[in-house]
């Protein structure tokens, strides 16, 4: 009997201590828009299904418990987007290391922002 | 002008519920919860498993969750219903009112009848 396999994904919580909930509003990062945003469209038209990416976030595993709600929920995207052939591996880290680039900001001493000057 | 309101209506998507046709269980009856643990895109819960409740509702045919998370049409639909059962039935040991009740929404195929006096099983002690 207890050596039955039991498949319990990360989401099925129910009846398990789970500690005080956090209730504060942490309120959307820029990114964390972006990606709703993104998530949201390729939703409404069907490209992805919101089955497809609770099962993508479900799959995580351990991961599920480190990661932040729009962690798991773009990650599950990018799951189902290599999944679909829509993007590759290949393309996306490309492109991530394109819009790092875009941020790779000059250091602190270069900046055209002046610093207060001991106002 | 009131701040947002919308100038156009949002079109819906067109919603996936279908009238109950044909249907095998019937409110009122007694149906006990599949005690299986399959792997795959599960939407029954563990603790509700091996449990025993009664047909609150039908609430229509729906393509099935767990064909459509892995990129399938979710046909054929399934039938989903709401189960009500009782919380001191689903929760060994509970301290609360003998009648308070918990529901949830099952599909068909999670759904065997409750076999008249069947004992019923717990997931909860073999976790």
């Amino acid at each position: 009997m207890s050596d039955r396999p039991i498949h319990k994904g990360p989401h099925d919580l129910g009846g398990t201590a789970a500690g005080p909930i956090d209730t504060t509003d942490h309120g959307m990062k820029f990114w964390e828009k972006q990606a709703n945003a993104l998530r949201n469209t390729l939703t409404r038209k069907q490209v992805v299904r919101v089955d497809e990416l609770r099962r993508a976030a479900e799959d995580l595993g351990d991961q599920y418990y480190k990661l932040a709600y729009f962690e798991r929920t773009t990650m599950a995207l990018r799951t189902l987007l290599i999944e679909k052939g829509l993007i590759t591996e290949t393309e996306l880290k490309a492109r991530m290391a394109e819009v790092r680039a875009r941020f790779d900001v000059p250091a602190a001493a270069a900046s055209p922002v002046k610093k207060g000057a001991g106002r | 002008m009131t701040p947002g309101k919308r100038t156009q209506p949002r079109t819906k998507l067109p919603s996936t519920y279908n009238p109950a046709s044909g249907h095998r269980f019937n409110v009122g009856d007694r149906v006990v919860i599949k005690h299986a643990f399959p792997p795959g895109h599960r939407r029954t819960p563990y603790y509700i498993r091996g449990k025993e409740g009664v047909i609150e509702r039908i609430c229509g045919a729906f393509p099935n969750p767990e064909e459509l998370a892995y990129g399938f049409d979710g046909e054929p639909a399934k039938m989903l219903y709401r189960v009500r059962f009782e919380q001191k039935h689903v929760w060994p040991g509970y301290q609360g009112p003998a009648r308070d009740i918990i529901e949830m929404e099952i599909f068909e195929h999670w759904l065997a009848p409750a076999s008249g006096r069947a004992k019923p099983a717990s997931p909860t002690q073999n976790g």
